[in-house]
């Protein structure tokens, strides 16, 4: 090899929007999966280890970038550790505001969810229009925080921006857009044929197989089991406002659709109700930079389900331990279940359908049981296949 | 300075009085700090006798995840158990010469990935575990390499690996 040539290594990371690849072996016969194995890693980012090594308040931005999509999750359960163990009391105001845009990060991240369901069922027209609606909750946000992703919008001690009047009322005209919105696709989810073919009785978890394998967020819920942090275990101000847990018991990929539909239009109420009762005072109040010896378990219900850190101080500025445990993690037992017994043309969407931070599972084994023929495919090549495969069954 | 905590109030007293009454004298410590979450510590030796308990009696049947901790001298697991809202952190410590502990994937099957995190991250070895394969770690990971045992700094873990590449 010559000096000049280059050694560029693709995969198994994909470069480009597919964030973090996973590696799921199935076990096929015919069309069925008969058995799945998932192999997660990839991008281990290390960052409990990394946490120890920075102050409570650095931290606050490498836990924002846990998670792309709900960084805001992971940012409200660590300040929310780091406050129970500092004994900090923090102003109703910031509570609500915390609030707020803790429930429009859930309804950016359901309309990109459905989007993506589109995609993966080749319904790219619904993409495109779940998606550019998808802008009206950013801008709302970015309005309200300044920032459109990583909304670095909360402090130790409370919320770094106030809410003006005028965020007030352009966030009430984005909202009733988004819940008219949302209740269009829901109807059109209803009755659409193509997704009701891709959708109905696909990717079964059954309940007891659900509260067996620890599922957390919609894919419980649409598996009829009534379970939300916001209501169990209510944080910020989710025991002030009416709100009811939205479940379905169809236990399939269409149920977790419609779990989705309503739990945006619930998560939209949330938000006009904080809207309206905003309390006036300081938004946030100063916290100190060392943290006494304590243990704080700290959990929250993120867009995709239950997000729980554990946070042990020791006295000083940085972290002992915190253990982050992100609901992907927590449902991929039940997606691994929930892909067996299926076609192989199912498994994009089924795997979907939980909503897997990994919206990339980039490369796929797959092993024929009857002539013990092995194969690797990419996600592509494996959405392609079941593309191809409904066009002609 | 007021406390901010929420008093425990019902189904956290209750189980509270029930961990005391029924597994009092293998509790090594229980502190109920605020509504709704409970640290319970036993030994090693009692450890499946206090998950068995949770799990069947009590009905804590949901996982949130294990916590391992290097707790200098000694490894610490913490299981995060759940029933409506109520947080139990069952804690056990154990040597990290001996470092192993009975699985519960039998008494919660959701628990699989958790313990295979905690055996990657920290070595802990669960008995009876159905698969105990690297989950979050390459496969062409240093043995005996820890990551989150606070010896292993992240500068030693590079040079470790920067050694194995050279060879």
């Amino acid at each position: 090899m010559s000096e000049a040539a280059f050694q560029i290594p693709v995969g198994p990371q994909h470069p480009a929007l597919k964030e973090a690849p996973e590696n799921f072996t199935f076990t096929i016969d015919g069309e069925y999966v008969v058995d799945v194995k998932a192999r997660i890693g990839y991008n281990h980012r290390g960052i409990e280890k990394a946490a120890e090594g920075r102050s409570y308040i650095q931290n606050l931005y490498l836990v924002e970038r846990v998670c792309g999509i709900c960084s805001i999750a992971h940012v409200s359960t660590y300040t929310q550790a780091v406050e129970e163990a500092l004994n900090l009391e923090i102003p109703s105001r910031a509570k609500y505001i915390r609030t707020i845009i803790y429930e429009l990060n859930r309804v950016a991240s359901h309309y990109l969810w459905l989007g993506l369901a589109g995609h993966e069922i080749g319904f790219d027209t619904l993409f495109m229009y779940l998606w550019r609606d998808r802008e009206i909750a950013l801008n709302i946000l970015e309005q309200i925080t300044g920032n459109r992703v990583t909304y670095a919008a909360f402090a130790i001690g409370g919320v770094r921006r106030d809410i003006s009047p005028q965020m007030v009322e352009n966030a009430k005209s984005g909202l009733s857009v988004l819940a008219e919105r949302m209740k269009y696709y829901k109807k059109l989810c209803l009755n659409e044929p193509t997704v009701l073919k891709r959708a109905v009785g696909v990717g079964v978890l059954k309940p007891q197989d659900a509260i067996a394998l620890c599922a957390v967020g919609p894919t419980l819920r649409a598996s009829g089991i009534k379970s939300d942090v916001r209501a169990d275990d209510p944080y910020l101000v989710y025991d002030e406002v009416p709100f009811n847990v939205v479940t379905y018991d169809g236990c399939d990929v269409a149920s977790r659709v419609l779990v989705r539909c309503d739990e945006t239009l619930v998560s939209i109420s949330i938000i006009k109700h904080a809207l309206d009762h905003l309390p006036d005072g300081p938004i946030r109040v100063k916290a100190p930079r060392i943290v006494p010896p304590a243990e704080v378990v700290s959990r929250t219900e993120a867009p995709r389900g239950e997000l729980i850190h554990y946070l042990r101080s020791n006295g000083t500025d940085k972290p002992e331990r915190l253990k982050i445990r992100s609901p992907t993690l927590g449902n991929i037992p039940s997606i691994c279940k929930s892909l067996i017994g299926g076609f192989v043309a199912d498994i994009p969407i089924a795997l979907a359908s939980a909503d897997p931070c990994f919206t990339c599972t980039d490369r796929m084994a797959f092993v024929n049981v009857s002539n013990g023929k092995r194969w690797v495919w990419t996600k592509e090549q494996l959405r392609r296949y079941s593309l191809k495969w409904y066009q002609q069954n | 300075m007021a406390n901010i905590a929420q008093k425990p109030t019902g189904e956290t007293l209750e189980v509270e009085e029930n961990l005391k009454e029924n597994l009092g004298s293998k509790i090594l410590e229980l502190k109920v700090p605020r509504n709704r979450r409970i640290f319970v510590s036993v030994e090693k030796t009692a450890f499946r006798e206090a998950a068995e308990y949770l799990t069947k009696n009590l009905e804590f049947k949901h996982i949130s995840t294990i916590t391992g901790r290097d707790a200098g001298g000694q490894t610490e697991v913490i299981y995060h158990l759940n029933r409506r809202g109520v947080e139990l952190s069952l804690r056990v410590q154990i040597p990290p010469r001996e470092a192993t502990l009975p699985t519960i994937t039998d008494l919660i099957p959701g628990a699989v990935l958790y313990e295979r995190e905690v055996h990657d991250l920290l070595g802990v070895k669960f008995e009876g575990h159905p698969d105990l394969s690297p989950l979050i770690l390459p496969e062409e990971w240093p043995t005996g390499v820890y990551p989150l045992k606070k010896e292993w700094t992240v500068e030693k873990i590079r040079e470790k690996i920067a050694n194995l590449e050279k060879r």
